[in-house]
């Protein structure tokens, strides 16, 4: 393949190079680091929320319900006199792990599979690719729900269930890109020193293999994401009193033709967070592939 | 050049295939008579032997005439009976076991032919069917030998065939039905006026099977074959189901052209379709009750009535900690109904203090006084249930469907406990199916259910949920007082005594609290201002005022 | 090639029966059966309908019976759904939820690819930026989100377009465009990248060197190229777009399968469940099927043995 014997002039380098490298390339990328920092900023606020706001995500003033955004509350109080506000920050808690810990699963399960399949080859890799595909057969959004009423209803299954059905992309993302890493020169340089299975594949091409692989988590987190918004709709989402955006937009969702800042403001929050993944993604997979340097 | 004509092509075929679809099914301008409302739901079963679900009653109360119905007071009334029986029209025996009832002679069905008793007959026998299993069928099983055929599924076809015949219900002559109770059962005129004992055909079921109730290929209905106010033409299923006027209507024929139900489920959209006139009624999602109050076009339009429906908090009274009384006491005063009321939802709906709602025989306005809020009280009955200020308490566990308004009353519930009393309540928010599971095989610890009236009698609303062991008895509760009190009360035949019995019995619950009653539904909607003549029950389904849509009209 | 698809095919035939194991499975260990609800059935009426479904069998036994049903083309009646077959269902709900499926899928190609092109070729433009932005926004809002503010717009306010229902052009374009939204950014998105990368491939350094003409490159060249990998994520986008989605069909009260399958599992209606698993699976498979095979027409460098 084309793709090949270009990389193949490639000298291979250390690796913190390859990654400087891609983080300079990033660092020119306005909309990837706007991305990257909106996505750190939240982070941050998420993680000091208690600092920011007064008020906690559950306390409830049951004299002060459903009221337009003031000074006192900037984005407004729920259906049970909640701040607003202080909810949001805190359901970034929930979604952002929501997208982070199931991206975690994924990889926990996605990316061993994914090595073993591609470096043995033969027969494992049949075998594996084949149950694959039966996971693949899958619908997903009905598996999450099946798997969610079969786990039980703290969050974390809910972390369980989207990463045990989103898991297979990875793998095979990865499977691909260690069976055409596996031709190349550094790695059977290092077979001809007598480097063992496990040895080059952990060493030389996991390694080689993780820059797809991130682009794909970056782009997989907004997702996961946007799944617990639709459990939530579906009615089987985070158990209160936890706040999660997801479950801030399906009570707006509700109240959209009286108070419709209550869905505006949890849904802009989503949507810009997507954004931001989003570009933080192209960035990442603009810097980390050497062929679209220029 | 190539790809672009396949691409013109692709074009040309969908719009000419949307122009196509737009000409065919183009509505006829909104003629005068017309009513079109949102039933929210697919039904399972039109069958009114097997119907179970409120949305598959709205269908068959436009279809179907019983023996009996309900008023507008939820008062009983003869339908195709001539009269109600009683003991002194000689139409119930004076033991109270055998029912002689006289049909009326100008009854007929939407194809012409002659109601008779046969078809109630048929009807009666067939919902016993072992092989239908009608969810029903529970409620008649009063009826000799219903039972015993019900649950004859493994016998060969000549036992069964005997079992039938056995049952207690027969046609004296065309215009006569009799029904042979094993005890008298002084409700028993009640249930003559729910669906499941309406007539039926017995020439469509046995010529079409279960068909007859269902529709064709292109949603006709054409052998759905009735003896009510309307016809129903056609069930686009999971789509709509059109009714007509029926012109072959005994009683006053209703002033409706046609109705239309349609099956929109999410309330919002509900919403939005209404205020673009493809609804003529819709209910507002929970929460915007407020502002369509405050909005001067829509506030005119509202129409709410309360609703024969309770709901409560309840207690798994078998498992500690609650079977401990006084930690239930405690807690019943802990919660602020009020201001769930008032400020969650903005008034809609009234706090409840004991079962049975208001609007029905039986409802107690004095009981329940002494577990309103009061925090101070609260905290001196948990002192005595011994957790002084909470000590000692194990982790309180709250299961809860996760449908509707309920996540918001679990947070209220947990956020109360936690102001009022220092309680840390762990909610667990379930899949619907998955807490009806639990409630039903009594693994909950603490619950949230509603009741809602299949009729508006005290027999629906107390032995069922209170007697020791009894079917929808799922907190556990056990008095032998209250047994004994419900037993007399069943069978009592003296209206008077029968209702005071029930009122004891109430009170012997409320007093244990086996349950804390929040709030009574109270049914909030949006009708048009040209929608006239809307008379409300207390037992409407999804639609308001399904039960008397046959006296609506349009005027604009 | 030939052999090629026979033999996926039969193996496609194992990857059913482990889908419908797996399935079958999970299904029961979910807690509430189709009986169960707040309002408990008599257990004697419980036991009539267990009878009445076979249910009081063994689990194994239901699932040989099953099995040997969907070998003779028997997919079962529904437990919820007026004990209609689900083959009728299927046949019923199918052919709408697949109409929309494909538009929203024509749609979504319409819109995708020419921007992702256009954005390539005029890298870090304000074309490139704007037509990202434009895919995105439309999805990064929640399908229910973006669709009640359509309807917000074009029923509420506007009176155009009627809300909800089936039948109608009017009634398909707002369920259309919320359908299309996430796969039009997907597929812009993905053909940027690929595009950007065949740019800058030799055989197309070697077409421009050869003096062939801009436009011919273009086609020829880097368009046909770039579709690669949009070939392969278009697969099971496609196959998601056709077995339907319960938020839109729901919203949209458009009267397919999407959404009767999320509610047959939420009404431990088993077979429908079942039905709506195996109805998925075969479209995943052959749409798989077909992005093989398109894979080898479009690229020369492909071949199956």
């Amino acid at each position: 393949m084309a793709i090949v014997s270009k990389a193949q002039t490639v000298p291979v380098r250390p690796h913190h190079s390859l990654w400087g490298d891609a983080f300079i390339r990033l660092r020119r990328n306005y909309f990837a680091m706007g991305g990257l920092a909106f996505i750190l900023i939240l982070a941050l606020m998420a993680i000091f929320a208690p600092l920011i706001t007064p008020y906690t995500f559950a306390e409830q003033h049951l004299d002060q319900i459903l009221e337009s955004p003031s000074w006192q509350h900037p984005m407004g109080t729920d259906q049970l006199g909640r701040d607003t506000f202080a909810r949001l920050l805190y359901g970034a808690r929930t979604s952002l792990m929501v997208g982070i810990f199931t991206q975690f699963i994924v990889l926990c399960i996605g990316l061993p599979i994914g090595a073993i399949s591609g470096y043995a080859g033969g027969r494992t890799d049949n075998y594996i690719m084949r149950f694959v595909d039966v996971m693949y057969a899958f619908p997903d959004i009905l598996l999450i729900i099946l798997l969610r009423s079969v786990l039980g209803g703290s969050i974390y299954m809910i972390f369980l269930a989207i990463g045990l059905v989103a898991w297979v992309n990875i793998a095979r993302l990865v499977r691909g890109q260690i069976m055409s890493l596996k031709s190349r020169d550094f790695v059977s340089a290092a077979k001809t020193m007598g480097g063992t299975g496990n040895y080059i594949t952990w060493r030389h091409l996991l390694p080689n293999s993780l820059g797809p692989v991130i682009v794909s988590v970056t782009f997989n987190i907004p997702r996961a994401i946007f799944t617990e918004a639709a459990l939530s709709y579906i009615g089987i989402g985070v158990k209160p009193p936890t706040p999660s955006w997801g479950a801030m937009i399906q009570d707006g969702f509700n109240l959209i033709f009286s108070k419709p800042y209550m869905l505006l403001f949890p849904a802009i929050a989503l949507a810009l967070l997507m954004l931001a993944f989003t570009f933080l993604g192209d960035g990442l997979r603009d810097a980390l592939d050497p062929r679209l340097r220029h | 050049m190539r790809r672009k004509s396949i691409l013109l092509s692709l074009l040309a075929i969908v719009t000419t295939a949307s122009l196509i679809l737009t000409s065919a099914c183009t509505s006829t301008p909104k003629v005068e008579q017309i009513l079109t409302l949102n039933l929210a739901a697919e039904n399972n079963t039109i069958d009114p032997n097997r119907a179970s679900w409120v949305s598959e009653r709205s269908v068959i109360i436009q279809v179907f005439d019983g023996l009996l119905a309900f008023d507008e007071d939820l008062a009983l009334v003869p339908m195709v009976a001539k009269q109600i029986p009683t003991v002194a029209n000689n139409g119930i025996s004076a033991d109270g076991t055998t029912y002689t009832i006289e049909l009326r002679t100008d009854v007929t069905w939407s194809d012409g032919q002659k109601v008779t008793a046969n078809d109630f007959v048929f009807s009666l026998k067939r919902l016993f069917d072992p092989d239908l299993a009608c969810e029903y069928a529970s409620f008649y099983f009063n009826i000799v030998g219903g039972e015993a055929y019900y649950s004859a599924a493994d016998k060969t076809d000549a036992e069964k065939a005997a079992l039938k015949d056995a049952i207690g219900v027969r046609a004296v002559d065309n215009y006569t039905l009799e029904i042979r109770l094993t005890d008298a059962l002084p409700t028993f005129p009640q249930l003559l006026a729910l669906w499941p004992s309406y007539p039926i055909r017995q020439d469509m079921v046995d010529a079409h099977g279960e068909a007859w109730a269902q529709p064709d290929v292109n949603g006709a209905m054409p052998y759905y074959i009735t003896n009510g106010p309307f016809i129903l033409t056609e069930w686009v299923q999971q789509d709509h189901y059109t009714f007509i006027r029926n012109e072959h209507y005994w009683g006053t024929k209703p002033k409706l052209d046609k109705i239309i139900f349609k099956e929109i489920t999410d309330a919002n959209v509900a919403l939005a379709a209404y205020q673009n006139n493809e609804l003529d009624q819709c209910g507002v999602p929970g929460g915007t009750e407020q502002t369509t109050m405050d909005d001067p076009v829509l506030s005119p339009q509202i129409v709410r009535f309360a609703s024969l429906t309770t709901y409560a908090f309840q207690f798994n009274v078998t498992k500690p900690p609650f079977d401990n009384k006084l930690l239930r006491q405690a807690l019943a005063c802990a919660i602020d109904r009020d201001a769930y009321i008032t400020n969650v939802r903005h008034g809609v709906g009234a706090v409840a203090l004991s079962w049975i709602p208001p609007g029905m025989p039986g409802f107690d306005a004095t009981l329940g006084q002494e577990w309103t809020f009061d925090v101070d009280k609260a905290k001196e009955l948990l002192a005595q249930a011994g957790y002084p200020n909470g000590e000692g308490l194990p982790e309180l566990k709250f299961q809860i469907a996760n449908t509707g308004a309920n996540p918001t009353i679990a947070a209220f519930l947990q956020e109360q406990l936690k102001v009022n009393l220092d309680i840390d309540l762990t909610v667990e928010l379930m899949e619907s199916k998955a807490y009806s599971a639990l409630y039903n095989a009594r693994e909950f610890t603490w619950g949230f259910t509603g009741w809602g009236a299949d009729y508006p009698d005290p027999d629906n609303w107390l032995p069922q949920l209170y007697m020791t062991g009894a079917g929808n008895n799922k907190t556990g509760y056990s008095n032998p007082d209250f047994d004994a009190l419900a037993t007399q009360a069943l069978k009592e035949l003296d209206n008077t005594k029968r209702l005071k019995m029930w009122a004891d019995a109430q009170a012997l619950v409320v007093a244990d609290q086996p349950m804390i009653y929040v709030f009574n539904r109270e049914t909030f909607v949006l009708s048009k201002s040209w929608v006239k003549n809307l008379v409300t029950t207390g037992m409407d389904g999804n639609i308001a005022g399904d039960t008397f849509l046959r006296n609506v009209y349009i005027q604009k | 090639m030939l052999r090629f698809i026979v033999r996926r095919t039969l193996w496609l035939f194992l990857v059913l029966f482990v889908v419908l194991l797996i399935t079958f499975v999970l299904m029961h260990l979910v807690p509430g059966g189709p009986w169960d609800r707040e309002k408990a059935l008599a257990p004697k009426v419980v036991e009539a309908l267990n009878k009445r479904y076979g249910l009081d069998k063994p689990l194994w036994e239901q699932f040989v019976n099953y099995i040997w049903g969907v070998l003779h083309g028997d997919l079962g009646v529904s437990y919820s759904y007026s004990d209609r077959t689900i083959t009728s269902i299927l046949a019923h709900g199918i052919p709408k939820t697949a109409t929309l499926g494909i538009l929203a899928f024509i749609f979504a190609l319409i819109v995708g690819v020419p921007s992702g092109v256009a954005a390539a070729l005029k890298q870090n433009s304000a074309i490139d930026y704007s037509s990202v932005l434009f895919a995105t926004i439309f999805a990064s809002v929640p399908g229910f989100v973006l669709g009640i503010l359509l309807m917000m717009i074009f029923s509420v306010v506007l009176h155009w377009l009627p809300t909800t229902g089936w039948g109608t052009f009017q009634q398909l374009l707002m369920p259309v465009f919320c359908l299309a939204a996430l796969p039009a950014a997907q597929f812009a998105r993905i053909t940027r990248a690929s595009t950007l990368e065949v740019i800058r491939q030799d055989y197309v350094r070697t077409a421009r060197s050869k003096g062939l003409p801009e436009s011919t490159i273009r086609v020829r060249h880097i368009f046909r190229n770039s579709l690669i990998p949009v070939i392969t994520v278009a697969g099971p986008e496609l196959a998601n777009l056709i077995t339907g989605s319960f938020i839109i069909e729901n919203l949209f009260a458009i009267p397919g399968v999407g959404r009767l399958f999320v509610q047959g599992i939420f009404a431990r209606d088993y077979t429908l469940i079942m039905g709506g698993i195996l109805f998925y699976a075969i479209v995943i498979a052959i749409l798989n099927l077909l992005v093989d095979i398109l894979y080898a027409a479009i690229d020369p460098r492909i071949r199956y043995e």
